[in-house]
């Protein structure tokens, strides 16, 4: 595909970079873009996540493109870029940070709004609400329901109350039981 | 004496520095607090009281106003003590009727964006200052012989440069090597950037010379254990081991070789090649000698072995040699004790050590020699066959926050001039060089490395390598970068990996230093007094530096370095006399009772008790005040930091600003 677009240098600034840095990233200003991140992500191997460009894009404080960027979901959180880091950049945390830059911006990938939504509903990410998964725990000598939230209504209302509290239920946009 | 009961007149001038004191510090309040000090007849202020019309002013205040003491409020002493001391010479007052306020490193540079405090500050030093310069006392300078010889420590090209440049003017010269032959890491060279000049080829007549140079006594196989005395009169104890081989009688036939049993890997080689435990370590060396390695020596007696000695005809061999402390006398030192290469194998994720074919820029260099293992000719340590591709890999060890934060100057040029001597002998083999950042920026090297792309076909990826694999399918590595310029990871088979091995500091310089009472930066490098204008000189007169003891560097910089260190310890020793500043302790007899505390305590071994009463060596004492701190009756004291100047100035300090 052709691309035609001429990066505009006059939307670039520090306020990304700023926020990063007050948030505690403060070495990535010392990045050189040596690509070490890049080269050495095995999701980027994969997909067309690449490292370095997000990190770049974030210090010319291209906010939009950096937020609403898809492949920021792709990584792994492994961790290898950041061991390997020649500056010894916390690149892994920085995702992460964006990450919850984008959400609060309203970039939130749908599937992960649904999971966030079983998450308040549940208590688990990943809970067991189908009776095939409580009848495979049955065959292996296991009970229906581990003894989680699942078995402690009460404790999954302590649960609903922490998220609520912390304001994650608006973050994801949960609006109750639908 | 008549001096002493004057009445102090004491004139205070206050430097803006430009901005760097000014643009924090509000001078006119400062200049109004300080007129009002005891003592002070005149205070005023100039935009850099260190330039001409500067100093100029402060002759006219001390001819206008009679001024008996002046002070200076700027920079550190150690800038510019020495510029303000010659200018109250010229005027016939007692260079120690001067002291220094620093406002700017202490103040001005640290309190940026807290003026009012800066001010207070300020204050509080120039308060000290005047009420130390009252309590001042006239001082006379001693003046020393230097001894007209001079200590080189290591014989890589620096050491040999700045050995050669001091013999050549005449002063006798100590070289020290700690290996058996001088040249270190150039003779392992194959060909020296840009020009291409055969390192060998540029190197040895030079180490030729210094063997047969009368003024040269070279002392290889050999160390600093010791270093005392003070500058233009230093005592240097050198310890050195045994060669077991008798530099004068051995005739360098290899006879003793062609018997030895043992086989050892051959450090001049970078170990890709066997030398044996009695060897020479190149054709070339200096001295022409050989040497035993008595680590790998089966044992130096009929029953172990025996056979090199049985064997050498002129009878050059000796077993009973033994280790000898010499003793030196030296005016001056110039420490040139090199590099160390940055050990590949820290870097796990590049596989050197594990991977055969993974080789360092000095293996690459050994085997591009055709005095080396493979008499030039490249090839793949594995399999011994000619590679098709070969990957160098920039930056190993070097401008990383994990092991050495700095650049190493060399490696990019190093590694162009390798891929280029590649190509040249062998077109067919593709050379690709993974960089951050290509740094050509000697003279001459841009222009190289346009013609190693232009005329040779190297090519070139932006992007450090993240890790090397070996592949089992085509049993070739696997280099992994991304290319930064089209934002693409990549991933090249190549048939050999050549990491270019940044630069470290020489591996004893812990226990070097602190022999010769030097630093060294963060980097540990040895540092430097100024790094711009005394780039050779050390904070200990008369030890100077050079080479990439001092920080990484190519040939042309150590060699310019070298002749500077030399020039600079050539310009002491032509002048035949130092001046010894007259800081030494003195001990007032009357209240000294010999209890011996100040012996104790003194770091340098300058003071004795002596009948009951401490004695001080003054050209031992540097006026640290150590002994005057331990001392029960207050009875020694160091001339020039007096306990009553310094009473003076506490109490200054905790009096109320006004």
């Amino acid at each position: 595909m052709l691309d035609r677009r001429i990066i505009d240098g006059n939307k670039f600034n520090q306020k990304l970079a700023d926020e990063m840095a007050e948030a505690g990233y403060d070495r990535i200003r010392a990045c050189i873009q040596c690509g070490t991140c890049t080269a050495t992500c095995p999701a980027g191997r994969r997909t067309a996540y690449r490292t370095r460009q997000l990190i770049r894009k974030a210090l010319l404080g291209l906010r939009e493109e950096v937020l609403s960027d898809p492949t920021l979901w792709l990584c792994t959180t492994c961790g290898t870029c950041q061991e390997r880091c020649p500056r010894k950049i916390e690149i892994t945390d920085a995702i992460t940070f964006l990450r919850n830059l984008a959400v609060e911006a309203g970039y939130m990938r749908p599937e992960h709004r649904g999971v966030s939504h079983k998450f308040i509903k549940t208590g688990h990410a990943v809970p067991i609400d189908d009776e095939k998964w409580s009848k495979l725990r049955e065959s292996l000598g296991l009970p229906p329901l581990p003894p989680t939230v699942h078995c402690y209504p009460k404790a999954l209302r302590e649960v609903q109350k922490l998220l609520k509290k912390t304001g994650f239920d608006k973050l994801v946009e949960y609006k109750g039981d639908d | 004496m008549a001096e002493l009961v004057k009445q102090p007149k004491i004139g205070v001038f206050i430097c803006h520095c430009g901005s760097n004191i000014a643009g924090v510090i509000d001078i006119p309040k400062l200049l109004e607090y300080t007129e009002r000090l005891p003592h002070v007849v005149i205070a005023t202020d100039y935009r850099f009281m260190c330039s001409d019309p500067g100093q100029g002013l402060i002759r006219e205040k001390i001819r206008e106003a009679g001024l008996n003491r002046v002070v200076v409020a700027a920079c550190s002493p150690t800038l510019h003590e020495t510029t303000f001391r010659r200018v109250l010479n010229s005027m016939g007052v007692n260079v120690y009727y001067f002291d220094m306020a620093n406002i700017r490193e202490h103040c001005s540079w640290v309190h940026s964006g807290e003026e009012d405090a800066a001010l207070e500050k300020a204050k509080d030093l120039v308060r000290m200052a005047v009420a130390r310069a009252a309590e001042l006392e006239p001082l006379e300078q001693k003046e020393s012989d230097v001894k007209p010889s001079v200590l080189v420590v290591g014989a890589g090209i620096s050491g040999i440069q700045a050995a050669l440049d001091v013999a050549d003017a005449g002063y006798k010269v100590y070289l020290v090597e700690k290996e058996p032959s001088i040249g270190g890491h150039m003779a392992k060279l194959d060909k020296t950037f840009p020009t291409l000049d055969c390192s060998s080829c540029i190197l040895t007549p030079k180490m030729s010379l210094v063997g047969q140079h009368p003024n040269i006594e070279l002392l290889t196989c050999s160390e600093v254990q010791e270093v005392s005395g003070y500058v233009g009169n230093f005592t240097v104890k050198v310890e050195r081991r045994p060669r077991y081989v008798i530099e004068d009688k051995c005739t360098a036939c290899d006879d003793c070789v062609e018997v030895c049993p043992v086989n050892v890997p051959d450090e001049f080689n970078a170990g890709l090649s066997w030398r044996k435990a009695i060897y020479i370590p190149f054709a070339q060396a200096v001295p022409n000698a050989y040497v035993i390695d008595t680590e790998h020596c089966l044992g130096m007696t009929p029953i172990a072995c025996g056979k090199c000695k049985e064997k050498c005809e002129p009878e050059a061999i000796d077993y009973e040699m033994e280790s000898e402390i010499l003793e030196l006398e030296v005016g001056a030192i110039i420490v040139a004790t090199g590099f160390e290469l940055f050990d590949g194998r820290r870097v796990l994720e590049y596989g050197y050590g594990l991977y055969p074919d993974v080789t360092t820029n000095l293996e690459m260099e050994r085997m591009l020699s055709a005095a080396g293992p493979t008499e030039g000719k490249i090839v793949r340590p594995s399999t011994l066959e000619k590679p098709k591709r070969i990957a160098y890999v920039q930056c190993v060890g070097s401008r990383s926050e994990r092991y050495n934060p700095y650049c190493s100057r060399v490696c990019c040029m190093a590694a162009l001039k390798q891929a280029r001597q590649i190509r040249e002998k062998y077109p067919d083999i593709e050379v690709t060089i993974f960089y951050i950042d290509l740094r050509a920026f000697g003279k001459g090297y841009e222009e190289f490395y346009e013609s190693s792309a232009r005329d040779y076909g190297v090519s070139f990826v932006r992007g450090r390598v993240s890790e090397i694999r070996h592949s089992f399918e085509s049993d070739k590595l696997v280099v992994r970068a991304e290319d930064t310029l089209l934002a693409q990871p990549i991933e090249m088979e190549a048939d050999m990996v050549v990491l270019s091995c940044g630069l470290e500091v020489f591996s004893d310089a812990e226990k070097l230093t602190r022999a010769l009472g030097i630093q060294r930066s963060g980097d540990g490098f040895l540092l430097e007094a100024h790094p711009k204008l005394r780039p050779v000189d050390t904070n200990t007169d008369g030890i100077f530096i050079c080479g990439a003891a001092q920080g990484p560097k190519d040939i042309p910089d150590s060699v310019a370095q070298a002749k500077g260190a030399a020039a600079s310890a050539l310009t002491m020793l032509s002048a035949g006399k130092v001046i010894l500043q007259p800081y030494a302790a003195v001990v007032d007899e009357d209240l000294c009772a010999g209890c011996g505390c100040c012996e104790a305590s003194c770091p340098y071994s300058a003071v004795n008790v002596v009948d009951n009463r401490a004695q001080v060596t003054e050209e031992a004492c540097k006026g640290c005040g150590t002994c005057a701190a331990a001392c029960p009756n207050n009875a020694i004291s160091p001339q020039h930091f007096t306990i009553e100047q310094i009473l003076a100035q506490l109490e200054a300090l905790f009096q109320e600003a006004k």
